[in-house]
């Protein structure tokens, strides 16, 4: 349902990204992963069309991605970014109704309103509904914006894209598990979300295919399994790691070190 | 929430119309007979008494001037606040105003042998076109001064704003100088703002503008919210950026322009309202911006009434009380910005 060809990335004569070939199917959670400086951030605000590319094309959903209209698009991709603002002085649920405002002219509806509930209580931060969001932990807030965008593609719309920038950050290790498993419901459904992440253990037990960036290329993207071999690892990383087996799941994980 | 903000502008609206009449029945001039018999009285024959010519043409227009200028100046200011994302940007403060009063300034003195052979409202016109040309040029000024990368430095903006007031300052020094006695008056009174010149062209004129203004303005509501995410969130929720912003920008010079072209520089109102407001309902500009219009047309009117009476035969000019009553908020804004940093 995306494609993406021959995407290029400059900044000052350096290539933040080079030659990107990509198709993402309907349905996929795919993991962005890489050492810091690879690109990850760079290729997902290209997918958002936030920042102008150099050279390449996207085609979502069979027609080229500029061609949606400004309004029409947010009901089909959502972005969470790394960097939320901190000092919206809101209420929380002002800040989640955001998400519906692709929707309604003036006056949310009652479906807007019972969205924002139904994603409140599903980030578990439906108690903070009347607090000040300026009052919340960085994890609280983080939630806060999950919920946000989730909120946003609630829709009958089939096969959106979400594209979240290390969505994890401050959370701690419950809700890192229970929103990964947001995600993975979203996609269940058809939907396909692209999600840069940090931690490869995490990437490789949620996601479908990972994208392992290097230095603006995709050095490889395929099923976890493929891409996390530990020469491949260690070289890109330059650290060494080795692979072994989960006790209790029998997946492959990594240990650094 | 919903019901608690129906009942906000209802309330609002009552105290405006208690200000409304309370306003039309004080003042220097003391009616012989009731309201609604000189307005009768009139409308049979046409022809003014003292009585009438007193409440039609001077109290009636002024007491509609005030609610007009208050509403245009509290709206504009709390989209510009919301634009740029401080409480502190507000049209007398980051120097619209002022850019505004200078070529209006400009206009009457050397335009005046043009502006005689008009008629009132091309008069008029011409002059509060100047004004928003004034505070346009000015506000485009400021906003590329200030803002690189999407960002807003507070600092220069205000700084801006001073180098601008200054400018002013001096042009209406020279303005003065070599003007004329009649110009002087004109000049003079801009320095602190008066509606005591409105009449019916004038309403009619900023009654257009302000009522073609704030219906652009009262539907950013939900862009304004979104902007505190941040640009680029906003854009993701299908809001185009850049031209709400060109919008706000030229319909906010708008407003400012064509009510300080009539009534001069009445400070703080696009400051103090806003911030009042924000006590209560945060920043959610669904809800300020209706009721910054409101609340803003409430206290420049209760202002005006107050400079009518306050020493009376004479009147105390406008600016000087919104003054007073700005100054204070303005220094507790910048305390609670200080404990912010």
């Amino acid at each position: 349902m995306l494609q993406v060809h021959d995407l290029n990335f400059k900044a000052r004569d350096r290539f933040l990204l080079k030659d990107i070939d990509l198709e993402i199917n309907p349905g996929e959670f795919i993991a962005i992963v890489g050492p810091n400086g690879a690109g990850k951030s760079t290729l997902l605000s290209c997918i958002a069309n936030e920042i102008k590319y150099s050279a390449g094309n996207f085609t979502f959903k069979h027609k080229d991605i500029k061609s949606y209209s400004k309004t029409d698009i947010p009901m089909h991709r959502a972005k969470f970014s790394q960097h939320q603002s901190h000092e919206i002085n809101l209420k929380n649920d002002e800040i989640v109704l955001m998400g519906r405002y692709p929707y309604f002219h003036n006056t949310p509806d009652n479906n807007d309103l019972e969205i924002v509930k139904l994603w409140m209580q599903k980030t578990e931060t439906h108690h903070l509904t009347d607090r000040e969001y300026e009052q919340l932990s960085g994890g609280e807030k983080q939630r806060i914006h999950i919920a946000r965008v989730f909120s946003q593609l609630e829709n009958d719309i089939e096969n959106k894209l979400l594209l979240l920038d290390e969505p994890l950050n401050n959370l701690d290790v419950a809700h890192q598990f229970k929103t990964l498993h947001l995600i993975k419901d979203f996609t269940r459904k058809q939907n396909s979300a692209l999600v840069v992440l940090h931690d490869l253990n995490i990437a490789s037990q949620f996601a479908d295919k990972l994208i392992l960036l290097n230095k603006g290329n995709i050095e490889l993207f395929d099923k976890p399994e493929i891409v996390l071999t530990k020469e491949r690892i260690s070289r890109v990383y330059q650290y060494p790691c080795s692979i072994t087996q989960h006790p209790v799941t029998q997946q492959s994980i990594i240990l650094f070190g | 929430m919903k019901k608690k903000i129906a009942v906000y502008k209802i309330t609002f609206f009552l105290l405006l119309i208690v200000a409304l009449v309370t306003a039309l029945y004080l003042g220097a001039y003391d009616f012989s007979q009731s309201m609604i018999e000189i307005i009768g009285t009139y409308l049979r024959t046409g022809v003014h008494t003292p009585d009438s010519y007193v409440l039609i043409e001077l109290r009636i227009p002024r007491i509609l001037m005030a609610v007009l200028t208050g509403s245009a100046l509290a709206i504009s200011g709390t989209s510009l606040q919301g634009l740029f994302k401080n409480p502190l940007a507000s049209p007398d403060l980051i120097g619209i105003t002022s850019g505004a009063v200078l070529f209006a300034a400009l206009t009457i003195v050397f335009g005046s042998t043009v502006m005689h052979l008009l008629p009132p409202f091309f008069r008029y016109a011409l002059l509060s076109i100047m004004a928003f040309l004034g505070a346009l040029l000015t506000m485009l000024f400021v906003y590329k001064m200030a803002t690189s990368n999407g960002k807003t430095h507070i600092l220069i903006l205000l700084l801006s704003g001073v180098a601008i007031t200054a400018l002013t300052g001096a042009v209406t020094g020279f303005l003065t100088y070599i003007s004329t006695e009649e110009e002087l008056r004109n000049i003079t009174f801009w320095s602190l703002g008066s509606l005591a010149g409105s009449n019916w062209w004038k309403v009619c004129l900023v009654f257009i503008v302000v009522a073609f203004g704030s219906i652009q303005l009262l539907r950013k509501g939900k862009t304004l919210n979104a902007l505190m995410l941040g640009e680029k969130e906003a854009a993701h929720l299908g809001f185009d950026i850049e031209k709400n912003k060109r919008q706000i920008i030229v319909i906010s010079s708008l407003m400012v322009g064509s009510v300080v072209a009539f009534n001069g520089t009445i400070g703080f109102i696009g400051l103090v309202i806003p911030y009042i407001l924000r006590f209560v309902f945060n920043s959610n500009y669904n809800i300020l911006l209706p009721l910054s219009m409101l609340l803003g047309a409430v206290v420049l009117l209760v202002a005006d009434t107050i400079s009518r009476l306050i020493v009376i035969p004479a009147e105390l000019p406008i600016g000087i009380l919104t003054a007073i009553m700005g100054a204070p908020i303005f220094i507790s804004i910048l305390i609670n910005y200080k404990r912010k940093l």
